[in-house]
């Protein structure tokens, strides 16, 4: 058996055993921690882009939630002008992202380092205010509001009553399963080699006779496109607006990478549970001692930005060993 | 290869441990007692309300003193007994203004807090991106701190909502009809906020027959950026185009800076016109006070300013309601800012509302007897404000009427030319007519058993 087909198999394997744990948490968990884990595949997916981009190509990205908020427009744009169905709009949104992340990713090529991560950080500024700016179409900072709807009759009709929250987390599900199956082989694959080549070190991989311009906007494209997959789940909970994707979500998704581990399939899942999870762990444990409103409205935040300290500082494996390392082969 | 560079996609024996990890804690999650099958949030002993407001954030100044206020009437009706017997608990939730926050913190008040029912919940835009869910989930969404007619005046799309303040619609008719009708020659212009409330507002004061030119005698901003940014562009055109009556539609924060900012420009409307939920004297003062302006003179700037009320003014010392919400406010109110103003009033009146209702639909409380109860109500629900309640099965509009006042020298709106005259109309093209609504007498303890 070859290697390719060996590991094939093994990311099938894990990627079914993942549909059914989450398939089987649907069932067991409360309306409240279905609605969490639903936002924690998406902020799943989302932790994936950055994960390929930044964790396996070594390119920084501080905007992955305006590429969501390009998705959420699209398929909010889709649903409510040409009455698509929210499979299509998911479907139309992620091209959408593509569209957009083509475009980025040809100005990325020419940047590297600090200055990458500054464009994309005005990006990350600049399209959300887009919808304030042309409010007939993107409904200002109102924004538009779309859902996953009911949950559909054939489902209720094999499963019995299906509550909303529940419902959002079996839609949310098949997209974070192809999302991982889809990492978990592209990483395996020579095109993942070829980008841990690029992050390891540019030069060599140039002299190698890899095409890095092409290389680095085909990563920008495909990072792109999960960030839109996650932007349009995520903005189906409710409503896609501004300050539906500011620019701290954007940050909070790095937070989780970094948490989790960035170069980590395994790592992007732990770290989009933990964002998701911890305020409500910081709850649950700050309740004996009841803090006044005023910190415990601040207490997650401050715990989550200690914990990305101690990582950063215990575990060099984040983006300022990225930085490090990138600045000591240029 | 230095091994700390290299990818790690997945481990089996990672994912393993962590699905096994994952399976074991669900167990344990999934192994607590079940609850009761009744409506969430309501017990023998307890009904459990939920609101959302901006408690922080450039939109908070005023309106973060509102929960505060109904947690101090809901206490002082825990103090006398509760509703037959049940305390009621209110949870609140800093949405900071923001959508995506209130998407999400309204998951966790129907699935963790379960409450019974959503109370007073302040915003335009914030509310919009909830309504659809709550009103599917046959959730009571009462009172809410909005005067958008949309959320009202078709009960069939948003069944379960109730407004707590009069539509902005029927407002600017009101108020428009007036500035028409006293100052036919002048030039009157508008700024207003580019949301859902804004351009209600804006649509009342076109019914009445006021006309605009955009960008011109009718500008605008964007919801929750007048801190930062300021408002010296959109005043300055105000200026430039000569308009002499200049009309705010817009939150309390906005106002105050409206106001000192034209005062910094050398602009000197004839009038100022604020509608009434941007028009707050406390709020107003507390902002400038905030920028360095003395209370002598945010007082100087506020006064003349004219605006409306469904209620009375808090400054009315005379009045029965002010009186005891007043004391009800001193001895119970636990929040950091209770000084007495509109906002609180407007809390107080919120709780006694809601009291009202749930002692109404009676001992056996359900969501769906309680949504009727009110519907059918309307007009039995107990309310401080000396404008009739809308309610029906037709329209879930509050306040039907408002009265035009203009703010004295002491920080009082008090009606213009010294006799109070009501106000009525509908939120579409419905004439404006005087009202002779007379508010019923206070109950002994303060509290409206229903009817």
């Amino acid at each position: 058996m070859s290697k390719a087909s060996s590991y094939g198999r093994k990311n099938l394997v894990i990627s079914i055993l993942f549909t059914a744990l989450v398939f089987f948490l649907s069932i067991k968990l409360d309306p409240y921690n279905q609605g969490q884990l639903s936002v924690a595949l998406m902020f799943f997916i989302g932790i994936l882009s950055i994960v390929l981009l930044t964790g396996a190509s070594g390119q920084i990205s501080l905007g992955q939630g305006a590429l969501m908020a390009v998705g959420g427009f699209a398929a909010a744009l889709g649903i409510l002008n040409l009455g698509l169905s929210i499979w299509l709009a998911i479907a139309l949104a992620v091209f959408a992202a593509l569209l957009a992340g083509l475009l980025l990713g040809i100005a990325a090529a020419r940047l590297s380092g600090p200055y990458l991560a500054g464009t994309t950080l005005v990006i990350a500024l600049a399209i959300p205010s887009l919808a304030t700016r042309f409010e007939s179409v993107f409904g200002g900072d109102v924004g538009l509001t779309i859902d996953f709807g009911n949950p559909p009759a054939w489902l209720t009709s094999l499963m019995g009553e299906v509550g909303y929250e529940q419902w959002q987390l079996l839609a949310t599900l098949p997209f974070a399963t192809l999302a991982l199956f889809f990492t978990s082989n592209i990483l395996n694959s020579r095109t993942g080699r070829s980008w841990r080549a690029l992050r390891d070190n540019e030069v060599a991989a140039s002299l190698a006779g890899m095409k890095i311009s092409e290389t680095k906007i085909f990563v920008f494209v495909i990072s792109s496109g999960f960030a839109g997959l996650a932007g349009v789940l995520y903005g189906l909970r409710g409503i896609v607006g501004p300050s539906v994707y500011p620019i701290s979500l954007s940050l909070l998704l790095l937070t989780g990478a970094v948490l989790g581990g960035i170069r980590s399939i395994l790592g992007a899942l732990i770290g989009a549970l933990l964002v998701v999870f911890l305020p409500d762990l910081v709850e649950w444990a700050s309740a004996s001692f009841s803090p006044s409103e005023q910190i415990a409205n601040y207490l997650p935040a401050m715990i989550s930005s200690l914990l990305l300290i101690l990582t950063v500082v215990l575990n060099p494996g984040g983006i300022a060993h990225g930085l490090h390392h990138k600045k000591r082969h240029h | 290869m230095n091994k700390r560079n290299t990818l790690s996609p997945l481990t089996r024996r990672g994912m393993i441990a962590f699905v096994a990890g994952v399976a074991v804690s669900t167990m344990a999650i999934t192994s607590l007692p079940a609850t009761a099958a009744s409506d969430p949030g309501v017990s023998a002993t307890e009904i459990v309300l939920g609101m959302q407001l901006p408690q922080s954030g450039a939109a908070s100044p005023g309106y973060n003193k509102v929960d505060d206020a109904m947690r101090g009437y809901f206490d002082y009706v825990n103090s006398k007994g509760g509703i037959y017997g049940r305390k009621v608990r209110l949870v609140v939730k800093d949405d900071q203004y923001k959508a995506g926050l209130t998407v999400s913190s309204a998951s966790s008040l129907i699935n963790k807090d379960k409450v019974f029912a959503f109370i007073g919940s302040v915003g335009t835009q914030t509310h919009i991106s909830v309504i659809g869910d709550i009103n599917r989930r046959g959730i009571p969404d009462l009172f809410v701190n909005s005067g958008y007619s949309g959320f009202y005046t078709d009960p069939k799309t948003y069944p379960t909502t109730f407004g707590g303040l009069g539509t902005y619609v029927v407002e600017s008719k009101i108020v428009g009809k007036y500035l028409k009708d006293t100052y036919p020659t002048k030039k009157i212009g508008i700024l207003y906020q580019t949301d859902d409330f804004g351009r209600n507002a804006l649509a009342g004061f076109t019914t009445a027959g006021l006309t605009f030119e955009a960008k011109k005698t009718a500008v605008n901003f964007i919801a929750g950026t007048q801190g930062s940014l300021g408002l010296a562009s959109q005043l300055t055109a105000l200026k430039a185009n000569g308009v002499e009556i200049v009309i705010i539609a817009a939150v309390a924060s906005a106002t105050a800076i409206a106001v000192s900012t034209a005062a910094q420009l050398g602009y000197k409307p004839e009038k100022w016109v604020v509608t009434s939920v941007g028009s707050d004297a406390t709020t107003f003062q507390t902002i400038l006070g905030s920028k360095g302006v003395t209370p002598a003179v945010s007082a100087g700037l506020l006064s003349g300013i004219i605006s409306a009320s469904h209620a009375p003014s808090p400054g009315e010392a005379t009045d029965e309601y002010v009186v005891a919400f007043k004391k009800i406010n001193d001895d119970f109110n636990k929040g950091p800012d209770k000084r007495w103003d509109n906002n609180v009033l407007q809390g107080m009146n919120i709780a006694y509302m809601a009291t009202s209702a749930l002692f109404g639909a009676g001992k056996n409380l359900t969501r769906k007897g309680l949504v009727s109860y009110i519907e059918n109500n309307g007009s039995k629900i107990a309310s401080a404000a000396l404008s009739p309640l809308g309610y029906s099965r037709t329209t879930h509009e509050a306040f039907t009427s408002f009265w035009i006042g203009a703010y004295d020298g002491a920080t009082v709106l008090k009606p213009i030319g010294g006799t109070r005259v009501l106000y009525t109309t509908d939120s579409g093209t419905g004439p404006v007519t005087v009202s002779n609504y007379v508010r019923p007498a206070l109950p002994v303890d303060a509290i409206a058993k229903g009817a």
